[in-house]
């Protein structure tokens, strides 16, 4: 008797745990197939909604201007001196911009206009869909 | 009795166990909802035409200036809603296709705020849009 039920059991703790690893099978695939692989911010954005803003068109860099002043290119925090030296000296000409939504638009408004001066013309500001 | 000790060793082997398996999977589980983001970007095109300009007054001859406060806009110097707004662009840009459009935020201003108008602006149809910095920057 002891002999049957044995190599029985295995089975049954067995199939008892496939449906959960069927879910999680799913679950996985479904993470790997729509989510995006993105290298993380050097800080928390909150990006600003738009709702009629075009698809996005990747550049080489990416800017993040934070509230309180925070900048950093593409994962590097920079003060505003060292990130006009920088963009000037790589000539990219092309920038993708995140913007904290809280950020005094006049700020950013001006931090583009310096931008410009430093070369980089080709700016695309980046919004989120509500 | 040798039957069964048999049966215990050889089953492990022959199997690979679904423990270590399903470990496995939990890891790369976890792993792939902490990495991958799920955040739809979408951009606004500040190309070059866009870009602030310059101080130029030449580039500012017959251009309507949108200034951008807090709680409402001003189209020169006339405060409207967001809608009158729209309306009255596209009224002008139906005479004047290339009509320049200045847009200014005032100090206070979130960029939430100022996306919200340009929003507007281009659901109205304007192509040829710049935007300034408050007190003549």
């Amino acid at each position: 008797m002891a002999r049957l039920s044995r190599p029985r059991r295995r089975p049954d703790d067995e199939e008892r745990v496939l449906p959960l690893v069927n879910v999680v099978f799913l679950l996985l695939i479904f993470f790997m197939v729509a989510g995006r692989l993105a290298a993380s911010d050097a800080f928390e954005i909150e990006p600003a909604q738009s709702e009629s803003a075009g698809a996005s068109e990747a550049r080489p860099q990416k800017l993040l201007v934070g509230t309180e002043g925070r900048l950093a290119l593409d994962g590097e925090v920079l003060d505003e001196t060292a990130l006009l030296a920088r963009l000037a000296e790589a000539e990219a000409g092309r920038l993708t911009v995140r913007a904290d939504a809280r950020v005094e638009a006049d700020r950013l408004v001006r931090l583009l206009g310096r931008l410009r001066e430093a070369g980089v013309g080709d700016v695309e500001l980046q919004t989120a869909r509500p | 009795m040798p039957g069964t000790l048999a049966n215990r060793i050889s089953r492990p082997r022959a199997k690979i166990g679904l423990t270590s398996l399903i470990d496995v999977v939990f890891i790369l589980l976890v792993f792939f909802m902490l990495a991958s983001s799920f955040t739809d970007w979408r951009v606004i095109e500040l190309s070059a035409a866009k870009a602030p300009q310059a101080t130029t007054s030449v580039g500012f001859e017959g251009a309507m200036l949108v200034r951008v406060r807090p709680e409402a806009v001003s189209l020169g110097g006339e405060a409207m809603a967001l809608d009158a707004l729209e309306a009255r662009i596209a009224a002008r840009l139906e005479t004047t296709p290339d009509q320049r459009v200045l847009v200014q935020p005032v100090a206070g201003v979130t960029t939430q705020r100022l996306v919200d108008v340009l929003d507007r602006l281009d659901a109205a149809g304007v192509a040829d849009l710049s935007l300034v910095a408050s007190g003549g920057g």
